[in-house]
């Protein structure tokens, strides 16, 4: 199987899906920690809230699944949710801890006005994705271009320790925020490429042509 | 930058397009299917999937469309009509919806609103209020696609949709709903004056112009748009009029006319004069 | 079963009709003035050995008429009858719902006629009907002739047709049908158009092959057998304050007058194919139709028959009458244009049919002088046995389209 697809309870998996079949990877989805583990590439989707989603990861024991799956080396990819879940911690309604594979927290975004437009809260809309300083040639990105389109919905944002992890950032308003990272052998991005039309689907094709 | 959004709105009866007036009428356009590709291509930002019947013959019947929608087109689809319980949600988000739209639910149960959104997080849940504007400049949200009276006023509805846990709301004008008199400027500013969550505006919308006034200076995040897209499409789309469909008003169709002033731009055209006006939005290249 | 009384001379037997959701007991319409109680002479839905009803084989031979054949008759008619000298050449009666609005509009815009309009107003006007009648005139841009009633004989007559007749409608269907002839008769105008043939809804006194409307609804030969609210004209002014002349108006042109004209009394429904719903479409498009603001009670659709607050306890005595309510009837209606499926039909005639229109109820009671008690009564009064039964305490239909009914 190309891709294993965790299924956590906490998302909209068909497009995942969809966005694969599309490009031609074979997916699975799955809670099973062999199946997850058998597969050349692991998506980490996402949209919820952040306590339930660690709740349902530590229960099902998928967090093992995730530590183990980025030990071996192979293409781990975060979505929206899935990217704020590999920090530390997020604060959400309280503290939580997240599963710590990338330094850094979570924190929420505040609805308020800039240069007289309103700014809500979550953010819907499509947003521009920058590079920050360095080039996107060995990521997942090649393909893409410097202030491309991407579609976010969120409420929270990452805030990496590291900089150098950071591969796209955003602005919303007052706030220029991570839109995406890459550590290693993990990307994960707060926007969703499976809905941001042709420009998000390179993403997918990026992953083909790389790994299968 | 604030990017806002442009969004067909497709109302769905059956396998049909179909579009009303006031929220009445089941004039059919064509195939949904042939829209959404279309307006895909054109550069739509999202699209919104509404079952005008469901909550009159209580009945939940989109999954089919979404499915294959879901499957080729890769932007998000909210779809709403008749959801009534986390179980239909749960459905339609499997089916391969992102955000479910819900009305007449949330009115009858607000802490329904509360479930859905723990269940499903905020961002999912879109609650779309319906109003009449009253003759002393009060607002009133209606349920069931318009038809029934509940005495609720809107405005104050919006705030408390927010608070209970809705991600977004949208927001319709009954009475201008498919009259392409313009939006209803008063109530999108009234209720982005109260909300902090993004406003989608849907009803009246005739040319670039209304979108413009209903984003610079009342507060629209996104528009819904039906009847200016679908008008415009029905040229560019070779609809068949088959004697076996007995779930719509097949007889604009057969005739093959144009309604009022609609159909003058298509997204690409609209999205472009907005640029020029300085309005942040998403062009494809 | 057999030996249940059946009143009206309604079919003893109820059918449903297999293609949309009317009964055989849905009455075809009759003169008002022939209309007494019993409903002497009234003739009723006819169903086919094959389960189909009149309207649904009208309706499918509507579908296989050449319209462009029909439309050349009516250019050819509108050309003898235009007028460019300053003068009103055709009369268009309604009261600016819908269909009234299509056939003023498309008669002045399309064909280049001279309408002059007449209205007969509703017993109440409800406020987004009235809106839409001003629109009609203002915003269709045409003169207009409102005829309006003594308050005073109306409020009476309305009254004495829910006594006698349990037909709160009467006296606005009278006016509807004989004021045009008599306002075109006094303009010198000699065509005059309705909308849909009532043949459309399964009536046989129509006949589809013609276009014009029978003499017998809106001329009268003696006065003598002219009942109003089914009572003989000469018993209403024995026993109510009321004189010949205030009753002139509700009863129609004497027929030596009509034959002193060259009216003609045309459908439009004959020359051009009625859609109702397109109907709506055109009325919102050309000038500002409004929809009610919220679902008409007892149906599920909001722009048909919407401006007499009055209408909707119509068809709360028809459910009553005939067992048969609004739902039905619309449904019925957007089965045969292919609006709507048949089961569709049924789910919308289970959840809305006889629904009771509180709504403008107490409103009524007043403008009439009777009492709501009076009315719950009469209800009980009118029902016809065959029709209904108690069920634990209840009154339930014996037979519905839903085949739920005590007896089904």
């Amino acid at each position: 199987m190309d891709v294993a697809i965790i299924d956590y309870k906490m998302s909209n998996l068909f497009s995942v899906q969809a966005a694969c079949e599309k490009v031609g990877l074979s997916s699975i989805i799955t809670s099973d920690n062999n199946e997850i583990l058998d597969a050349k590439i692991c998506i980490l989707p996402g949209v919820g809230a952040f306590g339930e989603a660690m709740k349902s990861l530590r229960e099902s024991k998928l967090d093992k699944a995730i530590y183990e799956f980025v030990e071996t080396g192979k293409p781990f990819v975060g979505i929206c949710l899935g990217l704020q879940l590999l920090f530390d911690s997020s604060e959400e309604f309280g503290n939580y801890s997240g599963l710590g594979l990338i330094k850094g927290k979570v924190k929420k975004f505040k609805s308020h006005s800039y240069n007289s437009t309103k700014y809500p809260v979550p953010q819907i809309s499509w947003n521009k994705i920058n590079k920050t300083n360095g080039s996107w040639d060995d990521s997942l990105l090649y393909n893409n271009t410097s202030g491309d389109f991407m579609y976010f919905v969120h409420s929270f944002f990452v805030i990496p320790e590291n900089e150098s992890v950071m591969l796209s950032k955003t602005t919303y308003g007052n706030t220029e925020y991570c839109s995406s990272i890459q550590q290693n052998n993990i990307f994960a991005c707060q926007f969703h490429p499976e809905k941001s039309g042709e420009i998000g689907l390179n993403i997918y094709k990026n992953l083909k042509k790389r790994y299968c | 930058m604030k990017h806002i959004r442009i969004i067909p709105r497709l109302d769905i009866k059956g396998p049909n397009l179909v579009k009303g007036i006031h929220l009445e009428g089941l004039r059919v356009l064509g195939k949904p299917e042939d829209f959404t590709k279309l307006y895909y291509e054109q550069g739509a930002d999202e699209l919104i999937y509404q079952d005008t019947v469901a909550s009159l013959y209580q009945r939940n019947s989109l999954t089919d469309i979404i499915t294959k929608t879901a499957k080729n087109i890769f932007i998000p689809i909210t779809v709403g009509g008749g959801l009534r319980t986390l179980d239909d949600i749960n459905k339609v988000l499997r089916a391969g919806a992102d955000k479910v739209a819900i009305n007449t639910a949330a009115i009858k149960n607000p802490d329904f609103i509360t479930e859905a959104s723990h269940a499903f997080g905020s961002s999912t849940i879109v609650i779309a209020i319906e109003t009449i504007k009253q003759p002393d400049n009060t607002y009133l949200a209606y349920t069931d696609n318009g038809r029934e009276y509940t005495g609720i006023d809107a405005i104050s509805w919006a705030k408390e949709a927010q608070s209970r846990g809705a991600g977004e709301i949208l927001l319709t004008s009954i009475g201008q709903e498919g009259t392409g008199n313009g939006f209803d400027l008063n109530l999108i500013k009234r209720v982005s004056n109260l909300v902090t969550i993004p406003i989608i505006a849907h009803g009246g919308a005739a040319n670039d112009s209304h979108i413009y006034e209903a984003i610079n200076g009342s507060g629209a995040d996104a528009v819904a748009i039906a009847s200016m897209l679908h008008y415009a499409a029905i040229n560019k789309i070779d609809s068949i009029v088959s004697n076996n469909n007995n779930e719509g008003n097949m007889e604009f169709l057969k005739k093959k006319g144009s309604f009022k002033m609609f159909g003058k731009e298509n997204i690409s055209e609209i999205k472009n004069q907005l640029n020029k006006q300085d309005i942040p939005l998403r062009i494809l290249n | 079963m057999k030996n249940i009384e059946a009143f009206y001379n309604l079919p003893s037997e109820v059918v449903f009709c297999k293609k949309c959701v009317m009964s055989n007991q849905r009455p075809a319409s009759i003169p008002e003035f022939k209309h007494n109680r019993k409903r002497d002479g009234a003739k009723y839905m006819q169903i086919d050995v094959e389960g189909i009803c009149d309207a649904c084989h009208q309706a499918e031979v509507k579908d296989t008429i050449e319209w462009e054949d029909r439309e050349k008759e009516l250019k050819d008619l509108l050309d003898k009858h235009r007028r460019n000298d300053g003068k009103y050449d055709c009369l268009v009666p309604g009261s600016g719902g819908k269909d009234s609005v299509y056939q003023a509009h498309i008669l002045k815009y399309k064909y280049g006629m001279h309408p002059l309009l007449t209205t007969w107003p509703p017993i109440l006007y409800t406020d987004y009907g009235y809106e839409n009648y001003k629109n009609w005139i203002e915003v269709g841009g045409f003169d207009n002739i409102t005829y309006k009633q003594n308050g005073k004989v109306m409020k009476l007559l309305t009254r004495l047709a829910i006594e006698n007749l349990f037909h709160p409608f009467q006296t606005f269907i009278i006016g509807q049908k004989n004021i045009a002839p008599k306002i075109a008769a006094n303009f010198g105008i000699d065509l005059v158009f309705y909308g849909e043939n009532e043949a459309e809804y399964g009536n046989p006194i129509a006949d589809n092959s013609k276009s014009l409307r029978d003499k017998s609804y809106y001329t009268m030969d003696h006065i003598d057998e002219m009942l109003l609210a089914g009572t003989p004209v000469s018993e209403i002014l024995d026993n109510h304050d009321v004189d010949l002349v205030d009753l002139n108006t509700f009863l129609p042109l004497p027929a030596k007058d009509f034959e002193k004209t060259n009216m003609q009394i045309h459908y439009l429904g004959y020359y051009l194919k009625w859609i109702p719903q397109e109907a709506y479409y055109y009325a919102v498009e050309h000038i500002n139709f409004k929809a009610r603001p919220f679902r008409t009670q007892g149906t599920y659709s909001k722009y048909n028959s919407i401006d007499d607050k009055i209408d909707d306890l119509h068809y709360y005595t028809t459910y009553i009458k005939y067992g048969i309510g609004r739902a039905t009837y619309d449904a019925s209606q957007e089965i045969r244009n292919k609006h709507l499926t048949r089961e569709e039909g049924q789910l919308l005639v289970n959840r809305f049919d006889g629904e009771f229109p509180d709504r403008y109820f107490d409103e009524i009671m007043e403008y009439i002088g009777m009492k709501p008690e009076r009315f719950y009564e009469l209800c009980d009064e009118f029902r016809s046995p065959h029709l209904w039964n108690k069920d634990k305490g209840e009154w339930k239909l014996r037979h519905n389209v839903n085949k739920t009914g005590i007896d089904d």
